[in-house]
């Protein structure tokens, strides 16, 4: 069975369901910044998915370009908050 | 899109989904940042079934350097003042939030599907993102920048006040 617009925007909604629970369960703050990328990648995953199935001439380079720079983000504010968080023990 | 595709599609669905699932509930941060690892392999593998070659490539690097960040054993540990109802009841919220976004996924089947896939398609992606969208990659720029900068400060802060 070939996917669709619904079954992309799923697994998007999914991998930002998914984020969201990772970042709210987390008792240790520093690991719930692992959710930041799922919530991200979510985004981008529908972004990408939505421009690969619309009707216009062109438009999957813009839904690439956003889910890339979700990406370059998500490793950015991931970066932010463990430097933020500082050395310390591990767990 | 060809069977071949599709196949792609669904087994990195299930790859990325269950890789964050795995990072969810998985203790110790080793565990969690190969789980994150393989959840970004299964997302990478989304772009590429969805014809997002490059948005592929870049997002397997940037989740290679988040798992990493995540499995590094020496940040600090912030305990959550948040009590274990009030996490449980933002699981809750993460599950209604699945619900209702599912439900807009699915009400959201109103355009055509048209296959445009092939080449990875660096040089257009360029021009979009130095030409068309020069405004959003200089912010996505300065985020990094003021990340990378705000990580090392704070980094360097604490070391100093030891």
């Amino acid at each position: 069975m070939s996917p669709g617009l619904v079954a992309v925007l799923f697994v998007g909604v999914a991998l930002v369901a998914v984020g969201a629970f990772v970042a709210t369960w987390k008792r240790d703050l520093s690991a719930a910044l692992a959710g930041l990328p799922l919530i991200f990648g979510g985004a981008g995953v529908a972004f990408a998915g939505a421009a690969r199935f619309s009707a216009a001439s062109d438009p999957k380079i813009f839904g690439q370009e956003v889910a890339a720079l979700l990406a370059v983000a998500a490793l950015a504010l991931v970066a932010l908050g463990v430097g933020i968080a500082g050395r310390g023990t591990s767990r | 899109m060809d069977s071949l595709h599709a196949i792609g599609f669904y087994v990195s669905a299930a790859i990325s989904v269950g890789g964050g699932i795995m990072v969810a509930f998985l203790p110790g941060r080793g565990a969690r940042g190969l789980a994150l690892a393989v959840s970004g392999l299964g997302i990478a593998g989304l772009y590429a079934a969805l014809s997002a070659d490059l948005a592929g490539l870049v997002a397997l690097v940037c989740y290679a350097g988040c798992a990493l960040l995540i499995a590094a054993p020496r940040y600090r540990v912030v305990d959550s003042p948040v009590g274990f109802v009030w996490r449980q009841a933002g699981a809750v919220g993460a599950a209604a939030l699945f619900a209702v976004l599912a439900y807009a996924a699915y009400r959201g089947d109103f355009v055509s599907a048209t296959y445009r896939g092939g080449e990875i398609g660096t040089a257009a992606i360029g021009r979009v993102l130095f030409v068309h969208d020069a405004l959003a990659t200089e912010a996505v720029g300065a985020l990094v920048l003021v990340a990378l900068v705000g990580a090392t400060a704070a980094w360097r802060v604490r070391e100093r006040g030891r």
